[in-house]
């Protein structure tokens, strides 16, 4: 084997390593930290959950009622409701982006943004 | 020796490159606009995502689409088709295209399916409290005689003249919302949009692929986690509809757990062995109805239909914690749970 085929298998072992690489790098999703909280189709908080403090804090509904949010460790739930049916606080922390945190009767949303979602 | 090196080197360099070029469109095409829109309706919450300069419109006529069905189909709204045809004392009622089509294709599926799907259950849901939210467990006595009213073949219709014997009523739950995401998709090419996702309650169907031409990536929930994702699978221009006994359920006194898919033969929830049944196909109306009939069908019942109609591809999920898939999907299916997944075999 010359000089010459040994440099070119190096060439082309670095060359494939590096397409690997950033094929696997470019199509992995990242995992969003930023969530909005939506009532009625507007965006009422916009937030990072990687540098939000813990915190607890109330959304009134314009219309009536309200729910409590918190922030702890980095995730998001609704601790405490006066809807009827509390689905909202049943749904638990924020994991999926598919699956929303919903108070259908306070029209009220916590979701995953697209900002940083990687999809 | 040495051209062979370089024809190879060549090769992998252009792979590089090409990757290269896709992640390049991909960049370009993400800018492309998308608008979202939320719908509180049908007593759901409905997400809406489409693309295009257009998307906007196109939000707030699907949106309106959507209002409109609510009102046509409402069990509750006095001026609902529904409301019409449950309080028409068995006099002949005019209804709209929407509900004469649903009312068929259920009429259809309940053929189908031997019954599994039948949407004159009405009554023995409202004893149950399943409509209300006020849920009970009904004694024997009263679901006998409730049962009795429920029969499908009795409703008529022609055209959009419906009738019904006095005491029958019905309830298109099972299939309104596949219904509406189908006129949501045709709502959103007729405004020239290509490329949309639609979620209603969990429900999910897409126009077109996404913008930069990759398949839509759609979850279907853990029936035994239902805050978490089971699956993942790839899909365009389909419907992903899934009926699980985890959407609507209560727990009566005794500890028992009801859920809201009733079988139509007994009037208890359906416990036929499948907690979680996902369709996929191209019609949302066709999927919903499937989703509840094999729900009541069971495993068996499933692969049964399958063999007579394999339009469709299946998600099931056993009590015994095991997912069933169709060899459709086998390559867009990701299982994500730590269930064991299997191919449906139909020999």
């Amino acid at each position: 084997m010359t000089k010459g085929v040994k440099l070119l298998i190096g060439a082309v072992i670095v060359i494939f390593a590096a397409a690997v690489v950033f094929a696997i790098i470019g199509s992995k999703p990242s995992d969003s930290t930023w969530v909005d909280i939506v009532q009625n189709n507007k965006v009422i908080y916009h937030l990072d959950l990687s540098e939000e403090k813990d915190r607890t804090f109330k959304i009134d509904y314009p219309d009536g009622g309200w729910n409590e949010v918190q922030i702890k460790d980095g995730h998001i739930s609704i601790i405490n409701a006066d809807c009827p049916d509390h689905t909202c606080i049943k749904t638990g922390e924020l994991r999926s982006e598919s699956i929303p945190i919903v108070c259908l009767p306070h029209k009220l949303v916590i979701r995953f943004s697209d900002e940083g979602a990687g999809e | 020796m040495i051209k062979k090196m370089f024809a190879l080197s060549t090769v992998l360099s252009g792979i590089l490159l090409i990757s290269g070029c896709s992640q390049k469109k991909e960049a370009s095409d993400i800018n492309m606009t998308s608008q979202t829109r939320d719908v509180f309706a049908m007593d759901t919450f409905m997400n809406m995502k489409a693309y295009g300069q257009n998307a906007d419109i196109a939000l707030s006529e699907a949106e309106k689409r959507i209002l409109q069905l609510e009102e046509e189909l409402s069990v509750t709204n006095e001026t609902s088709d529904i409301w019409k045809i449950d309080h028409s004392d068995g006099k002949s009622v005019e209804v709209s295209d929407d509900t004469a089509i649903i009312i068929n294709k259920a009429i259809e599926m309940g053929d189908k399916t031997g019954g599994a799907l039948d949407i004159t259950l009405s009554p023995v849901l409202k004893e149950w409290g399943f409509t209300t939210g006020d849920h009970k467990v009904p004694d024997e006595q009263t679901l006998k005689r409730l049962l009795e009213n429920v029969d499908y073949s009795k409703v008529n219709i022609d055209g959009d003249t419906v009738s019904l014997p006095e005491d029958v009523e019905i309830d298109l739950g099972a299939l309104a919302k596949g219904y509406t995401g189908d006129e949501i998709m045709k709502s959103m090419a007729d405004n020239g949009i290509s490329s949309a996702i639609v979620s209603l309650g969990g429900n999910v169907q897409a126009l077109g692929t996404k913008p930069d031409g990759s398949n839509w990536k759609v979850a279907v929930r853990d029936p035994f986690a239902p805050d978490t994702d089971m699956c993942i699978i790839e899909i365009a221009d389909k419907a992903v509809i899934t009926s699980g006994n985890y959407e609507r359920y209560f727990t009566a006194d005794d500890g028992s757990v009801y859920w809201h898919i009733l079988d139509p033969a007994d009037g208890y929830p359906a416990d036929n062995g499948l907690v979680s049944v996902t369709v996929i196909g191209d019609c949302g109306l066709d999927c919903d109805a499937l989703s509840t009939a094999l729900f009541v069908a069971g495993y068996d019942g499933a692969r049964k239909l399958l063999k007579s109609d394999p339009s469709f591809d299946l998600i099931l999920v056993s009590d015994d914690h095991r997912i069933y898939y169709t060899e459709g999907i086998a390559d867009c299916f990701t299982n994500i749970s730590s269930m064991e997944a299997e191919v449906i075999s139909l020999d």
